[in-house]
């Protein structure tokens, strides 16, 4: 334990100084205004109790309406039931509320809220509407950039309802829950920029918690990422999930992330 | 005979309220990424007053090199880079002299005779928050530079 314990206060020293388009997390900047963002996730997920992967493709799309406001939708489609299916959707918003700006630095606070809905059966004790629980989440964010490195830290409630009323949310299962995170990223190449086509590479690491409110059972995971950003426009995120801990019943903690994504700025004149 | 009047008075106000500007040059704050910088880019290139912007990405400068007699104010490049989702923390504008009487001076250096004469502006959104509490100390004695109105344009001479 100890040993985890140095080598996660390791990271952190050597991570403090990067980037804050976190893989998993959502920083308390917002995408510019008048700006679409397109993402391809795809999750590739172990199943724990049987053999296999499971596979959930998110298709999204971002829209910053001014400096401080932004929305997203969000489709889930997996696998879980042996072929692709359309499980449900989501919409998210994010409202940044502060800012504190100075030359290359700055912190900055947001709040954000998501509705989620979908289809699948409930199989596990993890509330995630990220494309698998019907219902939402509502939370603050705080982002601080200090030169080459940001740290983002959030904390929010989640509630689950019925996915649907053929796939009930079970009644022995707390159906609240308290989620907080930290997420670390660094600028590693380039030292020196020369020109917008260089692409950059960014180191990431991510821990996010949950405990679920009425019997207080938890999980901790981290998250591992490297990120490529490629003529300052697309970019692409490998990462990987794994649960340090948990007390709770889950299917499926463990597995890989790959975003695809493309940003348009300024696409409605107005 | 209206339409000139009308023309002649929009004209007068255009003049009335803006210094013609050459070129700006801007360092954005609190971004280090290039696709930061690249929203900001883009969002100045967007604008029909600007022929150019060159990019200094290590520093963050932004270089808006503007169409010929084009008289704009201050506010759109902090507007726009506000856009972007960041802020101006040093604005020079590259200006003609004879056009700078729309702004207010707060040094008492004088405005050198030249074609072109590079100025800061100073007020509030125009530098770092830190820098405009400073500056906000030592010119206290002007009256409308803590006033505040958006419309009225402090500078200093940088050349």
């Amino acid at each position: 334990m100890k040993v985890v314990y140095l080598y996660v206060v390791l990271l952190f020293t050597q991570l403090v100084i990067g980037q804050e388009l976190f893989v998993v997390t959502d920083p308390a900047s917002n995408i510019p205004a008048n700006s679409l963002s397109a993402r391809m996730g795809n999750l590739l997920f172990k199943e724990k109790f049987e053999s296999g992967y499971n596979y959930h493709l998110m298709p999204e799309v971002s829209y910053g309406l001014n400096k401080n406001l932004m929305f997203r939708g969000t489709a889930f489609i997996s696998n879980r039931g042996n072929s692709l299916v359309t499980e449900g959707g989501s919409f998210f918003s994010k409202y940044r509320f502060y800012s504190e700006d100075d030359i290359n630095s700055h912190f900055r606070l947001a709040a954000f809220g998501r509705y989620s809905f979908n289809n699948s059966d409930i199989h596990q004790e993890q509330i995630e509407t990220m494309g698998h629980n019907t219902g939402f989440e509502v939370g603050l964010v705080a982002t601080k950039l200090i030169h080459k490195v940001a740290i983002s830290s959030s904390l929010s409630f989640e509630r689950a309802f019925d996915n649907t009323s053929k796939n009930p949310f079970p009644d022995h299962l707390g159906n609240t829950a308290t989620n907080y995170t930290l997420s670390i990223g660094k600028l590693m190449y380039p030292k020196t920029y020369t020109s917008f086509k260089q692409t950059n590479i960014n180191l990431m690491l991510e821990f996010l918690g949950q405990t679920i409110n009425e019997n207080g059972r938890s999980s901790l995971d981290v998250i591992p990422a490297v990120q490529f950003i490629i003529n300052s426009q697309a970019r692409i995120d490998l990462a990987y999930r794994h649960e340090i801990m948990s007390s709770m019943y889950r299917t499926a903690p463990n597995g890989f992330y790959l975003n695809l994504e493309y940003n348009l700025y300024n696409v409605l004149k107005k | 005979m209206k339409n000139i009047l009308i023309t002649f008075i929009a004209l007068f106000f255009a003049i009335e309220s803006n210094a013609q500007i050459v070129k700006a040059d801007i360092i954005a704050t609190g971004l280090t990424c290039s696709m930061c910088s690249k929203s900001i880019y883009k969002q100045l290139s967007s604008l029909p007053e600007v022929a150019s912007v060159d990019t200094d990405l290590n520093t963050n400068t932004f270089t808006v090199n503007m169409k010929s007699n084009t008289n704009v104010s201050p506010k759109i490049f902090k507007e726009n880079v506000e856009k972007a989702g960041f802020f101006i923390g040093s604005l020079v504008v590259s200006v003609n002299p004879k056009t700078l009487e729309k702004y207010i001076h707060v040094e008492k250096k004088q405005v050198p005779n030249t074609k072109q004469v590079q100025v800061q502006i100073l007020d509030k959104g125009f530098v770092t928050d830190k820098e405009f509490k400073k500056l906000a100390k030592k010119h206290k004695d002007v009256p409308t530079y803590t006033a505040g109105n958006e419309n009225n344009f402090h500078f200093r001479i940088v050349n």
